[in-house]
């Protein structure tokens, strides 16, 4: 419970604002409330569904199937995690609307034709799925590397094709890493602000934002609602997952499943999921960087005159994610351990209040972190605007990200392999060492990527409680975004793709292929 | 792959206990601390200038106006920040209210044109960002463009106006409006432009891009945004309009900058106000981010009006747009979101 607490700061202090307000619950059963909250419900449900049914088919496709090109495309579908969804929705608008890049593009082929309005329901829907569904792709990726290959051959010989195979044997195996992944999609979308900012869809985090300085005292109310929901929906979760139990069976190779005629489906699936999801950004993008650097700038900051201004803000953006991930997986282990194998409500309290930090938007986790360290005393109120509170704060909004696949990791070590070290007379740090972590590795590492590839975009944590002169990737896409200056947003965005490309390679991919 | 594993772990470790030592050491406690609302493209070369000519190191925080103004008042008077410089009026008005800022000198005060400075002294205007209607000149002519922001109520213009009601200025505007023109104007205004349908954006950014494309003809930004597209592409059609002489629509808003009442370098934070008043640092602002000089003498970039053409309502005076709360509920109020 002690490594939960710092979890737990972000809900006190909406508590600690909201009591002395007063008024509050006014605001809160105020009609106005309940639009937005209902909109909020509705595109986290639709979006946590769309990204579960794509996130899985793209795992399954790459991960048990022949599917052509798969150790690329395996590189590839968790990276739309890292676009900031303020980029996404701009590419999107920018491509696809009214006048936009596509349309200009058809225009010699189709004089007129009129592309729909982009923005509202759809345009936020179709952005935060496809810039959310790794969430899901990567732990059911992680657990399908896993799976006894025994049962699917069963259900091959009994004469089910790939399709029938995927339905009745895949999927049920995997349905707790489906499930723990859509919930955090489910988190994330009520959390977001770009997107829907941009789009026009009128959710609570747009009151909450519209509100922080007009109102700060509805803001706190709303975001506190929006925290109590996210507590909500994560027990609700859990006590049918809870009966769902962890699926830890494991062993053989993996069987690689021929999809025949299936194979030309399975690849235009995949093969536009990615266009979708991230050649059609990256392209916006790349468009407008060529574009700039075409156009040559002379102003002092421009990074189309000097690219060399990216360097410290890589070399951030690596350094401070990273550890993130690292501080944010150690931090949740011992609650994937608790609430693996002791099941108490201990472990229940912690998972949810850990997984309640996901849904609350950025600038709360900020200005909670910076009003409880203010008011601690001595060394930990030194900490302020320091990068172990950055880092902190990341792994506090992201610890969430790692539990799933942690407890996905816990349940796979056999306990009678911990069993059998202890009577030959290992100590408890001795088994973790060369039992536990070794067999958990690619759990883990999925969990760090998750984190990493979240913190690498973080924006209103990064601009508030980073030491001062901490430029990050992100910070500098924001930035040059307020500005207009799209050739730069665009050439800072690129290269935050390319790092977390590389980032995600060296610890996701590569980690998790050394142990299938 | 064990012993992999073991390193990578200490490596963590290692990691983050040199983080904290590092954390420890820096915070620069020589420095003077920037919260900057204004974004570090276009405001770093200033800062640079600063401490090349006057030696005092500063650290800058840059980020979202209303955000950092948020920070400084959880902050309190424990704030690391000495200068608060924000795009907002209304935003340093919330300071204001908190007591958190500390009065500037009468000599820095009287730089600017008057009506530019609070009366309390509580802050200076530092670039001032002119209210214009942007619009598409290949879907209207130059001459069917209305005389006055309160004619974008009017059926002709229904479903074709691109507002951006979260945004700073254009609740700053919305305030001068309830002051210079009567709660009730304002209050009709925006039910009015709700119920023409007036289409809501993000953004100052979103609104010119949206017009430069053709999805709206016509949207209410500050005037430099689209000086900023046009210098990335200079094929747009978007254009800025300005309405008739002394048009609420044409209202100038500055940019502020502040004190913190809690700084323990009164006098450098002083300094760098001052600094950001002079010649060059204004003519910085008029080139590089195309906003308007305050202080008399120094012109705007080519291409952007000159100031005396603005023609902004009279009687104006940017320490008035201080009550956001009333505009946000009234906005709110309106349908507009």
């Amino acid at each position: 419970m002690l490594l939960a607490a710092p979890f737990a700061a972000p809900l006190a202090y909406l508590v600690v604002r909201t009591a002395d307000e007063g008024e509050t619950w006014s605001i809160v059963s105020d009609a106005a409330l309940l639009g937005p909250l209902g909109r909020s419900l509705l595109l986290g449900t639709t979006v946590a569904a769309a990204a579960a049914a794509v996130g899985t088919l793209a795992a399954w496709l790459v991960m048990r199937t022949d599917l052509p090109g798969r150790r690329v495309a395996r590189l590839l579908l968790p990276l739309p995690l890292v676009l900031p969804s303020f980029i996404g929705a701009f590419a999107l608008i920018a491509a696809f609307a009214r006048g936009g890049l596509v349309e200009r593009l058809l225009s010699p082929v189709a004089d007129g034709a009129r592309l729909p309005e982009v923005g509202g329901f759809a345009g936020a829907f179709t952005v935060l799925t496809l810039l959310t569904y790794p969430y899901v792709y990567l732990p059911v990726a992680a657990r399908l590397r896993q799976l006894p290959a025994s049962m699917e051959e069963s259900a091959r010989l009994l004469g089910r094709g790939p399709l029938g195979t995927f339905a009745t044997v895949v999927l049920p195996q995997a349905r707790t890493a489906i499930a723990g992944g859509g919930l955090l999609v489910f988190l994330y979308t009520i959390a977001d602000f770009g997107a829907v900012q941009l789009l026009r869809y009128d959710t609570l985090t747009r009151a909450i934002y519209a509100n922080r300085l007009i109102d700060p005292a509805v803001a706190a109310a709303l975001s506190l609602a929006l925290g109590l929901l996210a507590i909500v929906v994560v027990v609700g979760q859990r006590r049918v997952a809870g009966r769902l139990g962890v699926d830890v069976r494991r062993g053989g190779r993996p069987l690689t499943v021929q999809l025949g005629r299936w194979r030309a489906a399975g690849l235009g699936f995949v093969g536009g999921l990615l266009t979708l999801s991230l050649v059609a950004p990256l392209a916006v993008l790349g468009y407008w960087a060529i574009r700039g650097a075409a156009e040559g700038s002379s102003r002092p900051t421009s990074l189309v005159a000097d690219p060399g201004l990216l360097v410290e803000p890589a070399v951030n953006t690596s350094v401070a994610s990273a550890v993130a991930a690292g501080v944010a997986v150690a931090a949740v282990l011992p609650v994937a351990f608790l609430t693996v194998r002791h099941r108490g409500r201990l472990g229940g309290a912690a998972d949810a209040l850990i997984t309640g930090g996901f849904a609350l938007p950025g600038i709360v986790i900020a200005l909670a972190l910076a009003f409880w360290t203010l008011n601690s005393p001595g060394a930990f109120g030194g900490l302020y605007q320091t990068l172990p509170l950055l880092v902190g704060a990341y792994a506090i909004h992201f610890g969430a990200l790692a539990l799933g696949p942690s407890r996905v990791a816990v349940a796979s070590v056999p306990r009678r392999l911990d069993d059998a070290a202890r009577t030959l007379g290992r100590g408890r740090l001795a088994r973790l060492l060369s039992i536990d972590l070794p067999l958990m590795t690619p759990g883990l590492a999925a969990a760090a990527g998750l984190v990493l590839l979240s913190a690498m975009k973080e924006l209103p944590v990064t601009l508030l409680l980073a030491p001062a002169g901490f430029p990050t990737l992100a910070t500098r896409v924001w930035s040059a975004a307020e500005d207009a200056f799209w050739a730069d947003a665009s050439i800072a965005a690129l290269l935050l793709v390319a790092v977390s490309g590389v980032l995600t390679w060296l610890l996701v991919v590569r980690r998790g292929e050394a142990f299938s | 792959m064990r012993r992999a594993l073991v390193a990578s772990v200490l490596a963590v470790v290692i990691a983050v206990t040199g983080l904290g030592a590092a954390g420890c050491g820096g915070g620069g406690d020589d420095a003077l601390t920037v919260y900057s609302g204004r974004t570090e493209s276009l405001v770093a070369p200033v800062i640079e200038r600063f401490t090349q000519e006057t030696g005092v190191e500063v650290d800058v925080r840059y980020g979202d106006t209303n955000d950092l103004a948020l920070l400084v008042g959880t902050e309190g008077a424990d704030s690391p920040a000495d200068v608060y410089w924000g795009q907002s009026p209304g935003a340093t008005a919330y300071l204001a209210g908190k007591d958190l800022l500390a009065p500037l000198p009468e000599a820095t005060l009287s730089k600017v044109a008057p009506g530019f400075e609070d009366r309390d002294g509580r802050w200076v205007g530092v670039s001032g960002r002119a209210r214009v209607l942007v619009y598409n000149r290949d879907q209207v002519a130059e001459a069917e463009l209305p005389d006055s922001v309160m004619d974008l109520t009017a059926p002709e213009w229904r479903g074709k106006v691109g507002l951006a009601p979260s945004n700073g200025s254009f609740q700053d505007f919305v305030t001068a409006m309830r002051h210079l023109e009567g709660e009730q104007v304002a209050e009709r205004w925006l039910r009015g432009m709700a119920a023409n349908d007036a289409r809501t954006y993000a953004n100052n950014n979103a609104i010119v891009e949206a017009v430069g494309r053709g999805e709206i003809p016509v949207g209410l930004v500050n005037h430099y945004y689209n000086h900023r597209f046009l210098a990335e592409d200079p094929g747009l059609p978007s254009r800025n309009h300005q309405f008739a002489d002394g048009d609420i629509g044409n209202l100038v808003i500055p940019s502020s900058v502040s004190v913190l009442a809690a700084s323990d370098r009164q006098e450098d934070a002083a300094r760098f106000v001052d600094f950001l008043l002079s010649e060059e640092s204004q003519r910085y602002f008029a080139d590089e981010t195309f906003e308007y000089p305050l202080v008399k003498g120094v012109p705007p970039a080519e291409g952007v009006p000159a100031f005396s053409t603005l023609r902004p309502p009279a009687g104006e005076r940017a320490d008035e747009l201080g009550d956001i709360e009333a505009t946000g509920r009234m906005i709110a109020a309106s349908g507009l979101n």
